[in-house]
């Protein structure tokens, strides 16, 4: 075991953990919002990389630049899944019910991307996926600072606009508390179906940057479900930093694991944290104490 | 209570219902006569996994099928019967993988049965068609738990798993000293299929006087390869030996060593770089110059049977021969054990199939010589060390068969 | 005097007794075992999520426990390949139990959608043990001895198994909810604070329920192994089996008695029916997916109330004015 290897793996850790944070970050404001687990954003991601692998191979658009169409794509396909289907969801047992419902929508695309694509692996290509730049002896992945500066860039803009935007307070109020906000006056609604195809959009970056660096097909969707569950939950649930911190630190902790005590631990080692966390904090990392019972 | 009780009576409507339903339904068990009456199809049942994990094999798997079903017709079926086959889903699960062989014998009344795919699901497979009677031929449970069973029905045509690198390993050892590598690394996913190639091919590479450098197994449902990958890259060997299953594990760590700027002298991964297009989509055109793996078959195979197959694979699904998934042959192999074994014992009596194949005959395939060992082991076929050289896959291991090509050796550097 | 939902009971459990002495196609009864043993699980989990409330996706935990019991025990005891191995079930759910109870220690002290993600977690840590530690046989899994049953019989043992881990786990359900600690349980999915304010040992109780719970869901990870004769971690520690326990509670009635059992004969047998009928994979998940979706959506409270309630929309309307609430739905 030397520094540079670790120190490797963190580095590493931190360039893909702000990734999985910022798909994260969808899934938390998603259940920050509405009260909704959504299952299915697993297969968004997936859908993201998908769409992306179409612009590139059939288009010839550059991965980067094709976000500027798989992004709103992803938007409208996650305003029109919470018109549809999400809306109906009523009554006491709404967190359960979601993710029935979530589950129900990601095996349909499921299905309907094995037909359009097939079962085949495939991977994103790019000049910048498979080079990389060498920083005090150690190389570092373009893709990886690519991923690193578009997950930062996103989650600015999302800062931006829920802390200097009037729709980001009406976000921030139902955050906060839903009946209080509807009293107010904020069309709770309306900031529930945004709020929604925002936390899907945000899969379509997250979904392109894993796509270019994972061979993927439509079943690596339940990897990724669980793996963003995990950091909700331990960022504490509806959390946007908790989610951040919480994705950043996993991904590192992991990547560290597997350096010092080998790669059969580390996927242990994920799941081991959360459950060490919780029990010494019910709420997570970043979690309100009064958690809302739903 | 007057809730209740309306509750419980749709529970004993439903359960009733079905009772009767079944009652109705109800048909004989098996028939496995092994005569089939003149002008009738002969049914071939196998299940396959179409969706979920082994989605992609199992797809694969069913193109083989389906491929030595139509050739087979062509040719007048078996023994004048026209050729049915039966393909039921098993969603990649142990559950439904038992109720699909159930059905296809006692419901759909399957004359004869072939293999799912993978090791994992042709034990339960197995397990469940020997209560029957049924041989089960299969191409894709070569791992060595599956010849432990105690199964008498079992019969793999494709290369039993342990021994895949073998030749590999023979080839490095064989190398004049000064050229020899001096270090190896191994990393291998914890899986039956590849954990127990590694301390064969281990076993022959240390006598040989080289060095482990590196040698840690990754959990099978591990996503982020990055630091696993590094660390290999980092202990610097001169070959490496990727104990993987799939085209993104291979992707992944090649990625990561191009990446770190590493480039061994030798590259084998156990599978990923034999799914053909699959692959090299996967790791971009030019990575693959030089990426080894082994395997009982591949699409320029010189052998005729497999040269028919692949005009005929062509000429149905486009492509060229590199194309041609390795799982399409296995599962072709099957078909051609089965065709041998039904015309040798004049029926499709599956005692008889049974006593036939068990009794050392050698038959012809796609994947070259088939013999079977009283466990059901093929130990017959010589693995091969095949190797990426261009855009072209060619056999390079053993050094001594006629149809091998020179080894790209050492492997090119990375390009794009 | 026989009540008339007795008779209802006594019917249903009568017809599903007679199901394998008239249906001898092994097709049926092969499905009628696995269905049994997702009716015996699905209760047995309803009777602890359903009733407080706290939504349990890593049932699995219970059911893999119990298949590794019943396997390292078969192995260690040389245990032949004959019914002696039943004896074993009880065993594996009794390890399960024996299991719950760490698990509910660090799981319950978190609330209800927390809950959720840290079973999904505790479940992982499971599979992932199972598949790193050497006395589980890693990934190559561990075989259990072949039993020299003939076709026509073999899967019988096997579904009165079953059905007798679903008769004990429907009265245990019963008994729970006609107990002072079955209202404990409903106390603390209609308001936890006010619960515990009222002097409800809330944590005890959400442990003993659901370390109770544990037991028949064990006992079917057993039997279940017995009958695939092979087990692997990702088989038995399946996040398959953890959602669809959940979903068929939920399908049938979550918190109802009759609703999982409904829940689980319908869905299992439509699944399996689904996959034999559309060899066309994507397909499959489609219209699996679909149906799903629509049912979720326009019966939410479960397909036992939605009836319940229909029937009692339709009488109410004979008798004006007069709503018959199900009693169940609370």
């Amino acid at each position: 075991m030397n520094g540079t290897a670790v120190l490797h793996s963190i580095i590493d850790g931190v360039l893909t953990g702000s990734v999985y944070a910022l798909m994260a970050t969808g899934l938390t404001l998603i259940f920050g919002v509405m009260n909704i687990i959504n299952v299915a954003q697993g297969i968004f991601v997936i859908l993201g990389a998908y769409l992306s692998y179409a612009l590139s191979v059939h288009l010839g658009i550059d991965l980067f630049v094709g976000l500027a169409i798989t992004i709103p794509t992803l938007f409208v396909v996650g305003v029109v899944v919470e018109r549809l289907f999400l809306t109906r969801i009523k009554g006491p047992e709404r967190v359960v019910m979601s993710i029935l419902v979530t589950y129900a929508v990601s095996l349909v695309i499921e299905g309907v991307l094995n037909m359009v694509f097939s079962t085949n692996y495939v991977e994103l290509h790019a000049w910048y996926v498979d080079r990389s730049v060498k920083v005090f002896g150690i190389y570092l992945p373009y893709i990886y600072l690519l991923g690193f500066a578009m997950a930062v860039v996103l989650l600015t803009a999302l800062y931006v606009m829920l802390y200097r935007t009037r729709f980001g307070s009406s976000v921030r109020a139902s955050l906060a508390d839903q009946t209080s906000a509807a009293l107010v006056g904020i069309n709770v609604k309306r900031v529930s179906t945004v709020c929604f195809g925002l936390g899907v959009a945000v899969t379509a970056a997250g979904g392109m940057i894993y796509g270019a660096t994972n061979a993927f097909n439509a079943s690596s969707s339940y990897d990724l479900i669980s793996r963003l569950l995990v950091i909700i939950v331990l960022g504490g649930m509806g959390s946007i930093g908790g989610a951040l911190v919480a994705g950043i630190m996993m991904v590192t902790i992991e990547d560290l694991v597997s350096v010092v005590w080998g790669p059969v631990w580390s996927n242990l080692a994920f799941f081991l944290i959360l459950v060490v966390v919780l029990s010494l904090r019910p709420q997570g990392l970043f979690g309100k104490q009064t958690v809302r019972v739903a | 209570m007057k809730g209740n009780s309306r509750l419980f009576r749709v529970f004993g409507v439903v359960s009733i219902s079905l009772a009767s339903l079944a009652a109705v339904s109800t048909t004989s068990g098996a028939s496995s006569s092994g005569t089939i009456a003149k002008g009738q199809p002969v049914l071939i049942g196998a299940s396959l996994s179409l969706t979920g994990d082994f989605s992609g094999d199992g797809q694969a798997f069913q193109q083989g099928y389906n491929l030595w079903a139509a050739d087979q017709n062509k040719n007048g079926g078996l023994l004048g019967h026209k050729i049915e086959l039966k393909i039921l889903n098993d969603t990649s699960t142990p559950t439904q993988v038992v109720t699909n062989y159930q059905a296809l014998i006692s419901s759909d009344h399957v004359n004869l049965t072939f293999g799912p795919f993978s090791s994992l699901l042709t034990l339960p497979a197995a397990r469940a068609v020997s209560r029957y009677g049924y041989a089960m031929v299969e191409g894709a449970g070569g791992a060595p738990s599956v010849f432990q069973a105690g199964l008498h029905n079992v019969f793999d045509a494709a290369l039993p798993v342990a021994n895949g690198l073998v030749p590999f390993a023979q080839w490095l050892a064989s190398l004049p000293a000064s050229q020899r590598p001096k270090t190896i690394a191994y990393v291998t996913s914890t899986d039956p299929f590849t954990e127990p190639q590694i301390p064969v091919a281990e076993k022959i590479i240390k006598a040989a006087g080289i060095k482990t450098v590196y040698y840690k197994t990754f959990p099978a449902e591990a996503t982020d390869y990055t630091p696993i990958a590094d660390a290999v890259a980092a202990a610097n060997a001169q070959v490496v030996i990727l104990g993987s299953v799939d085209v993104p594990t291979v992707s992944a760590f090649m990625q990561a060593f191009e990446q770190a700027h590493y480039n061994p002298k030798a590259f084998i991964a156990t599978a990923g770089p034999d799914q053909g297009k699959t692959f090299v989509n996967a790791v971009g055109a030019g990575n693959a110059n030089g990426v080894m793996v082994p395997n009982a078959w591949f699409g320029g195979s010189s052998n005729p049977e497999s040269k028919t197959m692949v005009a005929e694979y062509i000429k149905k699904y486009g492509g060229t021969a590199a194309d041609v998934n390795a799982d399409v042959a296995e599962a072709y192999a099957v078909g051609q054990v089965i065709t041998a074994a039904v015309k040798a014992t004049g029926g499709f009596d599956n005692t008889k199939i049974i006593t036939y194949l068990h009794s050392g005959v050698t038959i012809q395939s796609v994947l070259g010589a088939v013999k079977f060992n009283s466990l059901g082991e093929n130990n017959q076929p010589t693995a091969y060390t095949f190797q990426w050289q261009g855009a072209k896959f060619v056999e390079v291991n053993p050094t001594t068969d006629p149809g091998a090509t020179k080894i790209l050796f050492p492997k090119p550097a990375w390009k794009n | 005097m026989l009540k008339v939902r007795n008779v209802w009971w006594i019917a249903a459990f009568g017809a599903l007794v007679l199901f394998p002495l008239i249906e001898t196609n092994p097709t049926y009864t092969g499905i009628g075992v696995i269905a049994l043993i997702f009716m015996g699980c699905a209760t047995s989990w309803n009777m602890f999520s359903g009733y407080s409330g706290y939504v349990n996706l890593g049932s699995a935990v219970f059911y893999g426990v119990g298949a590794y019991t019943m396997t390292l025990l078969a192995d260690h005891l040389n245990v032949p390949g004959n019914g002696d191995l039943f004896w074993l079930v009880p065993v594996g759910g009794l390890a399960a139990m024996i299991v719950a109870v760490p698990v509910g220690l660090v799981a319950l002290r978190v609330r209800r959608h927390t809950f959720v993600v840290i079973t999904i977690a505790i479940f992982f840590v499971f599979q992932l043990s199972a598949i790193n530690f050497g006395f589980t046989g890693g990934t190559a899994g561990l075989q259990l001895p072949l039993i020299p049953w003939l076709e026509t019989n073999y899967n019988k043992p096997f579904y009165y198994a079953a059905l007798a881990i679903v008769v004990f786990a429907t009265l245990l359900s019963v008994a729970v909810r006609r107990s002072r600690f079955g209202l404990q349980l409903l106390a603390i999915r209609d308001d936890e604070d006010r619960a515990a304010g009222l002097g409800v040992k809330v944590f005890a109780v959400k442990l003993t329920g659901f370390t109770l719970s544990a037991f028949a869901v064990g006992m079917g990870g057993a039997l279940f192994a017995i009958f695939i004769g092979q087990i692997y971690p990702q088989f038995v520690f399946d996040p398959l089996f953890d959602i669809s326990i959940a979903l068929m509670a939920i399908f049938g009635g979550l918190g109802t008695l009759t609703g999982p059992l409904l829940g689980a004969l319908v869905l299992e047998s439509m699944q399996q029916y689904l996959a034999i009928r559309f060899s066309n994979g994507s397909l499959y998940l489609i219209i699996f997916g679909a149906l799903f979706l629509v049912i979720v959506l326009f019966m939410p409270q479960g397909v036992v109330v939605y009836l319940s309630e229909w029937r009692s929309l339709l009488a109410s309307r004979r008798v004006e004015g007069a709503r018959v609430v199900p009693e169940e739905k609370s």
